[in-house]
């Protein structure tokens, strides 16, 4: 099959890779790059859990190919803690109890480091709507509506 | 792996129209591919070649000018679409649609010019788009052509384009100073479904014009004739007349979403919600 090489940054760091053109960005993350906190749930961009910021955007990296990637910016969950301290906005997530099973988080704390990125101060629910492409089968999601908001109210730097 | 096809990003439309019409039928259009790539997933049936369009510049024009209209590209999010000042005080049917399609990161992804092209019966920018009198603009092998947005949709998931065509832009007429439109649509779960119905009307009191589309009930979203008001005619009368006139356009069926039925009854709901929306600022009648 043929290869494509394609340099994009990952978290900061530039890559160059060769992907076949029916790689997703998030079997190139988990597989090629052994970045494991995006998470695959439905692999159809239903459930979230695969949320990555593409140029800043919150987008399924699940329904994202990797070489539509070829000269981008990607983030992911790895990228929130600095020098093994975590960010305020994770640490939100710790305080607030927003955390059970774990499986939606990286994809949950994403979708809220772009909303608060946007609008620093959102409102319930403009939470809610941020993150409805979230699903979460644990808390219920009361816990990380207060997480986020926990984070907007100047915790967050 | 989604699929075994190949992939290029073209920089202009020519070089993609080019690529579409060599490959004669292998090669297909690839916009936000949040339906292309779901789609190539579950059937695993796979393109030779995925035509990937949206850096072409042109095709990520917006364009507002309350004189002129507005032109939107294919490629333009809906999510852009969606928090467009002009777009949501002008043609308040089009930001709506937009901003219920899936979740905020399907948005950033899925583009207007994927939403009509899919065409799903579902698909929710279509009702707003038929209620605006929007027309599409297409380029292929041959040249351009303008297709009014009610001669784009011919079935499920399928298109007057020819093959090769793609989608360049889609333009709004300009809309009268009082005129408004608003959409409404019905979903089992808000940011994960696709609509049971969804429906927009435009009203132009000027013009003397209300237009109503339904989508999600019919092989084909449906714009329902055009009716003339009559002079003081109550909302709920208006309702009444409008819905005799849906209930024989319309055709729903029985699916995972709901029953014909319901559907069917759903109609006047959303008809009397949009109605006292849209002609309530006149104090109850138009
Ligand atoms: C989780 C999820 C939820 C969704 N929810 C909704 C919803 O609520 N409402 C709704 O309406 N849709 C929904 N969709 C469907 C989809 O997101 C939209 O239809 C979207 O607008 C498609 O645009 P795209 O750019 O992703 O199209 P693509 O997937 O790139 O393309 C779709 C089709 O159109 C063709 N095409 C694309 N662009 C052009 C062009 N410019 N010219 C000619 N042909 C073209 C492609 O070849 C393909 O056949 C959902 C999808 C997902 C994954
Ligand atoms: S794995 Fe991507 S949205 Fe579910
Ligand atoms: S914590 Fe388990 S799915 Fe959200």
């Amino acid at each position: 099959m043929k290869l494509h090489e394609i340099t994009l940054a990952v978290n900061g760091t530039r890559e160059t890779l060769s992907v076949p053109a029916g790689m997703t960005l998030l079997e190139l993350l988990r597989e090629k790059l052994y970045l494991t906190g995006p998470k695959e749930g439905c692999g159809a961009g239903e459930c979230g859990s695969c949320t990555v910021l593409l140029d800043g955007r919150p987008v399924t990296s699940c329904l994202v190919l990797a070489v539509e990637t070829d000269g981008r910016e990607v983030r992911t969950i790895e990228g929130e803690a600095t020098d093994g301290q975590l960010s305020a906005l994770q640490q939100a997530f710790i305080d607030a109890g927003a955390i059970q099973c774990g499986f939606c988080t990286p994809g949950m704390v994403m979708s809220a480091r772009a909303l608060l990125e946007r609008n620093p101060h959102p409102s319930d629910d403009e939470i809610k709507e941020a993150i409805a492409g979230n699903l979460c089968r644990c808390t219920g999601y009361e816990s990380i509506i207060a997480a986020v908001r926990l984070a907007a109210e100047g915790r967050e730097k | 792996m989604i699929g075994t096809f190949d992939y290029v990003r073209v920089g202009s439309i020519k070089e993609g129209c080019e690529l579409l019409a060599a490959r004669n039928g292998g090669a297909v259009a690839l916009a936000g591919g949040t339906d292309l790539l779901v789609s190539i997933r579950n059937t695993g049936r796979s393109p030779d070649l995925l035509v990937d369009f949206k850096d072409v510049a042109q095709l990520n024009r917006l364009v507002t000018d309350n004189d002129a209209g507005a032109m939107i590209g294919a490629c333009v999010p809906l999510n852009v679409i969606a928090d467009n000042t002009v777009i949501n005080d002008r043609f308040t049917a089009l930001a709506a649609a937009a901003r219920s399609v899936g979740s905020y990161q399907v948005r950033n992804r899925a583009t207007l010019g994927g939403n009509i092209a899919n065409a799903s019966p579902a698909a929710d920018t279509a009702p707003a788009l038929l209620v605006l009198g929007a027309s599409v603009n297409v380029t292929g092998k041959d040249g351009t052509r303008k297709i009014p947005i009610d001669k784009l949709f011919t079935g499920v998931k399928k298109t007057s384009l020819r093959a090769g065509e793609v989608i360049t832009d889609i333009s709004l007429p300009p809309v009268g100073s009082r005129a408004r439109s608003a959409f409404l649509k019905k979903q089992r779960v808000k940011g994960h479904d696709l609509a049971i119905i969804n429906m927009a009307v435009s009203y132009d009191p000027d013009a003397e014009a209300l237009r109503v589309a339904i989508g999600s009930c019919a092989v084909t979203p449906i714009l329902l004739p055009p009716v003339n008001l009559s002079e003081n005619e109550p909302i709920d009368e208006l309702a009444e007349r409008l819905n005799d006139i849906a209930q024989a356009a319309i055709s729903p069926i029985d699916d995972i979403r709901a029953s014909a039925v319901y559907r069917l009854g759903l109609v006047p709901v959303l008809l009397s919600d949009l109605l006292s929306v849209l002609l309530a600022p006149e104090g109850g009648a138009r």
